[in-house]
């Protein structure tokens, strides 16, 4: 038990300060890259506190969906690299309020809200696999069932909003042979 | 004790690997030269380029001999041999494996040069195409022993193997566990004739041992969960459980090289439309298959 909350402790403590590493660096792919470690952190804290599908799942979940936040980072920020030394924060006072007040209450309902019995001992993690996929398959199917539709119509209005739409006269941007044509007369 | 035999079976597994490749790409059997070359690795200069991530850049070829030692550890190669027979095994395998972008992302960012860079970022293209190849086929492989840990998956095998029950689960795992360890035809991220080596072209001296050790050491992870997952992992006649498990991930390893050795590069485009127009398609018949069958043969 003294074991388990030191592990959870040092893992948390891991967890916040790469989330305060997310911030402290200018390159887009460190600070992403942080964050992948801050949340990996977090899955460690679920392994110790003995959950461990959940564990994993976070720590696996997080290594793709941040390598690809990545990217997206790269492509749209002016200095990736940080080698220009940008600020990336702004709003200061208000962002130390925000964050006081959130950690606050954080804090408080941890404290205070009626968590129940507390359980010595933890399903073992056969177990508990198949105890969060009847709970997936039941209860929260609906929710999850909604959530993943939402995300693929998402994922589909993206990329039909990316792809150039096909008008005579509307030039895509394909560099075909009537509009090379064109482009050579016009340069011309 | 367990650990130090899996963690010498890798060595061993990457020294042979290395002569087999040598022989395949020149045609001569030097079984030295895979240890000299690592040796004189050790004298060279480790260059540095200019303004580096150094962070990135010093733990990118650990990370990724890390990722795939990790792997290994949770594949068993007899019913006792196993570092950790975790309950969530074949996830936890998805989840180390994971890291490898993770790695090659920071190896390709980490030395500040543009052909490093691109191959990183490549292989962020790359897993896009092949991650939903490893994670589907292992899927049918759990529904059929009814558990994640590895051990049953090997048990449920028992009568008949998965290369067998589920032969285009397998075809689609090896095809995605060769993207993974980017082996030709797969090997876009460091392409060598193309990005003059990509990830690896910064990489000198130790660094980029590390940097090739690890990647042998990847291929004969994915080879044993092949093996684990598709071919009945230790069981066989007549041997020893060890033996089968070795034998059967050799041969596994040996047929990614030569699949490599002859066909031609893959485009990333072409093996993006390709995953995604016929892969995971076929992946998800494959575990709709094995739900039928699971459901009508007892």
């Amino acid at each position: 038990m003294v074991a388990q909350a030191f592990f959870v402790g040092v893992f948390g403590l891991a967890a916040i300060g790469f989330g305060v590493a997310v911030f402290r660096t200018a390159s887009m792919v460190r600070s992403a890259l942080a964050l992948l470690f801050s949340q990996a952190a977090v899955g460690c804290m679920f392994l110790a506190m003995q959950a461990e599908f959940l564990g994993v799942l976070q720590i696996m979940m997080m290594a793709t969906e941040m390598s690809i936040m990545a990217i997206f980072m790269v492509m749209f920020m002016m200095d990736p690299g940080g080698l220009g030394g940008m600020d990336m924060s702004h709003q200061k006072r208000f962002s130390i309020g925000a964050g006081a007040i959130a950690a606050t209450t954080a804090i408080s309902v941890a404290l205070f809200s009626d968590w129940g019995p507390i359980f010595a001992e933890a399903p073992d993690a056969a177990m508990q696999t198949r105890e969060l996929g009847f709970e997936m398959l039941d209860r929260s199917m609906l929710i999850f069932e909604t959530a993943a539709i939402t995300i693929l119509t998402a994922m589909i209005a993206a990329t039909a909003v990316a792809i150039p739409v096909r008008q005579p006269g509307v030039d895509t941007g394909k560099l075909d042979k009537e509009n090379g044509d064109k482009e050579q007369e016009a340069s011309k | 004790m367990t650990v130090a035999i899996v963690l010498l079976t890798l060595l061993v597994g990457a020294w042979l690997l290395a002569v087999i490749e040598a022989w395949l790409t020149t045609g001569r059997l030097r079984p030295v030269a895979p240890l000299l070359a690592g040796l004189s690795h050790l004298g060279r200069e480790s260059i540095l380029a200019r303004k580096p991530d150094r962070l990135f850049f010093e733990t990118a070829p650990v990370l990724l001999l890390v990722v795939a030692v990790l792997g290994a550890a949770v594949l068993p190669l007899t019913p006792d041999l196993v570092i950790a027979d975790l309950a969530t095994g074949a996830l936890f395998l998805n989840a180390v494996l994971a890291y490898v972008l993770v790695s090659l992302i920071m190896a390709g960012w980490g030395p500040n040069g543009a052909y490093a860079m691109i191959g990183g970022w490549r292989f962020l293209g790359q897993l896009i195409a092949y991650s939903m190849l490893i994670v589907m086929p292992i899927t049918a492989t759990a529904m059929r022993a009814e558990s994640l840990l590895n051990s049953v998956i090997v048990e449920s095998q028992a009568g008949l193997w998965n290369i067998v029950y589920q032969p285009l689960g397998f075809v689609l795992f090896f095809i995605a566990a060769m993207a993974l360890a980017f082996r030709s035809p797969f090997d876009l991220p460091t392409a060598p004739g193309e990005l003059a080596g990509g990830v690896d072209a910064e990489y000198t001296g130790v660094r980029l041992t590390v940097l090739r050790l690890a990647r042998l050491v990847m291929l004969i992870t994915l080879s044993a969960a092949t093996t684990v997952f598709f071919l009945g992992g230790w069981q066989g006649p007549l041997l020893p459980p060890w033996a089968w498990s070795l034998i059967k991930t050799l041969a596994v390893a040996v047929s990614m090289l030569l699949v490599g050795y002859y066909l031609p590069r893959i485009r990333e485009a072409d093996l993006l439309g390709w995953c995604w127009k016929f892969g995971i398609p076929l992946a998800l018949l494959n575990i709709l298959i094995v739900g039928l069958l699971i459901l009508v043969v007892p």
